[in-house]
């Protein structure tokens, strides 16, 4: 999908009702600035009682409990859970690699950016949509409310894949810069020369709860080549003059299965949320049952 | 290394020339399929891992132009034919003379006969030398010559064919100038050879009783009596020795002698009880050795009397000659009652000749006007005999020497057989074809027939026309038979094949026997035997200290070049499968 018009089209008005009555689950609760259909451990003014602890000096008395005060003679105040907003961080990879396969993985990747898009405004979670490649290229400021939608969609529309993949230098940036924690969602294919650990590092050291969505296509998994090829890398242009056998193909295959694990365990090692997929498979299917076997969507 | 179809400095050209030009072809690369993937960072690690891990990941770029240079450095250096002497030999050149006498058929105590061993000993010097090596082989009878070949199936093809011959053999010329001649023999019959020839004796000391000498003869005083004439000799350990003398119409003759070493025998045994045709001898002796010689054939005319006309005005003398002739069924007729009769023999036309030649052959005497014979040119007074041939069949034990003759016809030979002639003119011719003599004089003018061997002339005169005569006698071999496009036929009536050569016909055979030539009515016995003490002697060998020549043998059997173009088409198969499966690149 490269043009607007044909973004507009991804997602029609039955998906997207569909959509609006998932919530986003996190593993953490995080404090969030504006009051949204999800709990924290910060303690305010929701409705939902939480508990109790002795009053200080400067307490809100609204919220004492005068009931436990004629008991026990002592000002007791009760707690109430926050309800806050999430702010959610779409990090879209958009380098040149994603320029790659039928359909391309980076509008896969537009399209799995806007549902969850969606569905965050749905919740009224602020949404950050940013878009990397060997550094920040662009970004979306928070939006809040499903009314944004058109604007995300108009921003992805614009994401262009160029340039290589540096995924740490674009998190380290983007993070330094954005202070408050969330959900961080990258979804990238992973080709990255400076390798995808450092990055996903940043984004655990800044604390925030990251779900890794890897996207491969067809044509990675099992590339049609043989004979004689110059290989030119998308990225760089960089080129290999290789003969290729059924044993090289073998190894290729096993060496994209062995990145694809490694990728999984790093998430599974410090409880990331993670999910593959291959452009090829049904997008709906995706966002309804990838991601509900991934405990993303509930 | 040498080369054999290019100098060393061409092979090296060659091969260098060779080797960079696939080189050269091989750094021609082929343009690659440009081909965009989302990234190389996969397929660097795979590349990265594999050419860093193994030997064969980083041999395998080089390999293919190495196994193209390997090609074609066999396909050049195998047009220049190259030669290691370690493993193929050097290119040399050997002479195999075998040796073919009848001495060859002798029995060894292995069972096998000398020859038999020979055709061993050939085969493993064939089996010598390099592929390289050419090979040429030659018997002593002159039979087999066949030019250098490396082929040494033909040469043992034509080792097969070949077998001892009993042709007087010779030792063959042969060029010893880039050749090394092997002499396979048993020595006994071949005593001299050239000094740079390796003998390879298959000599072993063996018993043996041979015929040396077997003819059928008339007597003298009885021209149709025959005696047989047998001569032996043991040239082995004493023995004990059976004759048997059997003639066509079962006829046998039995006797057992004793023979002590290298004693002779001779015997004289009569043939008046024989009936015509063919005697064979036989003997039989124990451990002997070579079986040709214990047989041997000779031919016995068969006792005919001869339907003769005497044509003459008066001649009693003749006449009463002839009629007391027991041989002679004579009948006498003049001149002008002369007819020519089917029931006649021969005719003797005394001072007469009719106009045309008889079917049947005549004895002219004088010499009269007729176109068949030769006229007269005029008289000589007083001819003396001065030449006269012994060896022609009517002349056996015949001598005129001191015949004398008052006048006789002065003729011209021509084409005739002079048998005896003075020197102003022939005195007695005879002609093939039609047969018939003639005596260019008068019996009346001269004294022949008063002398003793008269009448023995005119009996061999008769018996040259219409009697059966003595067998010839040759050897086994090339047997030539003095008779034109005649048919050979064994003492069984079986045709053997024959050639003609110089108005002869020739046959070969290699065993003792008795064989009839014929030619429309012509018809002679020839009775081939070995009887000869040459051949007898088995143990008269100068190799009995020799042994077998030394040979060598190689580790390849064919030239090189065929084994590196083998090895260049194992390759390219090689090559042709790994490249394909992406072994190799």
């Amino acid at each position: 999908m490269s043009t607007e018009n044909a973004n507009l089209t991804l997602f029609d008005d039955e998906f997207l009702k569909k959509l609006e009555y998932l919530n986003i689950i996190s593993k953490r609760l995080f404090a969030g600035q504006l009051r949204a259909e999800r709990r924290t451990r910060k303690r305010g003014t929701g409705l939902e009682f939480a508990d109790y602890r002795a009053y200080v000096a400067g307490d809100d008395f609204r919220h004492l409990d005068w009931k436990a005060y004629l008991r026990l003679n002592r000002l007791i105040l009760k707690l109430f859970e926050e309800e806050e907003d999430l702010p959610i961080y779409l990090f879209v990879d958009s380098s040149q690699s994603m320029n790659y396969g039928e359909p391309s993985k980076l509008d896969y990747a537009r399209r799995v950016a806007a549902a969850l898009c969606y569905i965050g405004l749905a919740n009224l979670d602020r949404v950050n949509v940013i878009s990397f490649a060997d550094g920040l290229k662009s970004e979306l400021p928070p939006q809040r409310g499903k009314g944004r939608i058109f604007k995300i969609f108009r921003f992805l529309s614009e994401i262009s894949a160029s340039g290589d993949t540096d995924a740490k230098s674009s998190f380290k940036t983007y993070c330094t810069e954005t202070r408050r924690r969330g959900l961080a969602v990258v979804v990238s294919d992973f080709f990255d020369s400076h390798g995808f650990a450092g990055a996903l590092d940043i984004l655990r050291h800044f604390r925030h709860d990251i779900f890794v969505i890897h996207i491969a296509s067809h044509e990675e998994i099992d590339p049609g080549l043989r004979g004689e090829l110059l290989l030119v890398d998308a990225e760089n242009n960089t080129t290999r003059e290789i003969t290729i056998t059924p044993s090289l193909l073998t190894a290729y295959k096993a060496e994209f299965w062995k990145y694809c694990e490694a990728v999984e365990s790093y998430c599974g090692k410090y409880q990331l949320g993670y999910v593959r997929t291959t452009t090829d498979f049904p997008f709906e299917e995706l966002i309804l049952k990838v991601f509900r076997q991934g405990r993303f969507l509930k | 290394m040498t080369f054999l179809a290019l100098s060393p400095l061409e092979a090296a050209l060659l091969a260098l020339l060779t080797s960079g030009a696939i080189i050269a072809l091989y750094f021609l690369k082929l343009r690659h399929r440009r081909v965009v993937i989302s990234s190389s960072i996969l397929w660097k690690r795979v590349l990265d891992e594999r050419q860093s891990h193994s030997l064969w990941e980083k041999l395998r770029t080089i390999i293919s132009v190495a196994i193209a240079v390997t090609i074609a450095l066999l396909l050049g250096l195998a047009l220049a034919r190259p030669e290691v002497e370690s493993l193929t030999g050097k290119n040399e050149r050997i002479v195999l003379v075998l040796d073919t006498s009848p001495t060859m058929n002798t029995l060894t105590r292995d069972g096998k006969t000398r020859w038999q061993h020979a055709l061993e000993s050939a085969k493993g010097l064939l089996n010598s030398g390099g592929p390289t090596t050419e090979f040429r082989i030659i018997d002593t009878s002159g039979v087999t010559a066949s030019a250098f070949t490396t082929d040494r199936n033909e040469v043992r093809r034509l080792i097969e064919q070949m077998s001892p011959k009993t042709a007087d053999p010779q030792f063959p010329r042969v060029d010893d100038r880039d050749s090394q001649v092997y002499f396979v023999s048993d020595g006994v019959t071949i005593h001299n050879t050239p000094s740079f020839v390796r003998r390879v004796s298959v000599f072993e000391s063996a018993n043996n009783v041979g015929i040396t000498a077997f003819e059928v003869r008339s007597i003298p005083s009885m021209p149709l009596s025959y005696e047989a004439y047998l001569e032996l000799q043991n040239f082995g350990r004493p023995a004990e020795v059976g004759i048997v003398l059997s003639g066509t119409g079962g006829q046998r003759i039995n006797k057992t002698v004793r023979l002590g070493t290298e004693e002779i025998y001779k015997d004289v045994f009569d043939l008046s009880q024989f009936e015509g045709g063919g005697i064979r001898a036989m003997i039989q002796a124990n451990d002997d050795a070579l079986a040709l010689d214990d047989i041997a054939f000779a031919y016995l005319p068969v006792k005919r009397k001869t339907r003769t006309l005497l044509v003459t005005h008066s001649n009693r003398f003749l006449e009463t000659l002839l009629k007391l002739d027991n041989y002679v069924e004579l009948a006498v007729t003049d001149p002008a009652n002369y007819r020519e009769s089917p029931n006649i023999d021969a005719y003797i036309f005394d001072r007469f000749a009719p106009a045309s030649a008889p079917a049947r052959p005549s004895l002219v005497i004088g010499t009269p006007n007729a176109p068949w014979l030769k006229p007269s040119t005029g008289e000589v007074k007083k001819p003396e005999i001065a030449t006269w041939s012994e060896s022609h069949p009517v002349m056996q034990f015949v001598s005129v020497h001191d015949v004398t003759i008052e006048r006789a016809s002065r003729i011209e030979a021509g084409n005739l057989t002079v048998i005896a002639a003075s020197k102003q003119t022939p005195l007695i011719v005879a002609s093939e074809k039609p047969k018939w003599v003639m005596l260019t004089f008068d019996l009346e003018s001269s004294d022949f027939p008063f002398h003793v061997g008269f009448p023995v002339f005119i009996e061999n005169v008769l018996a040259w026309f219409s009697r059966e005569q003595l067998a010839l006698k040759r050897s086994p071999g090339i047997v030539d038979v003095p008779l034109a496009n005649a048919q050979i036929r064994t003492i069984d009536g079986k045709v053997i094949s024959s050639d003609q050569q110089l108005g002869a016909t020739v046959f070969a055979t290699s065993e003792p026997g008795l064989y009839a030539a014929t030619q429309g009515d012509q018809r002679v016995h020839v009775a081939v035997n070995l009887a000869n003490p040459t051949f007898s002697d088995v143990n008269r060998s100068v190799f009995k200290t020799d042994k077998s020549a030394a040979t060598q043998h190689y580790w390849l059997r064919r030239e090189l070049w065929f084994y590196m173009l083998t090895a260049a088409a194992a390759l390219i198969a090689i090559e042709w499968l790994t490249y394909h499966r992406r072994i190799t690149l």
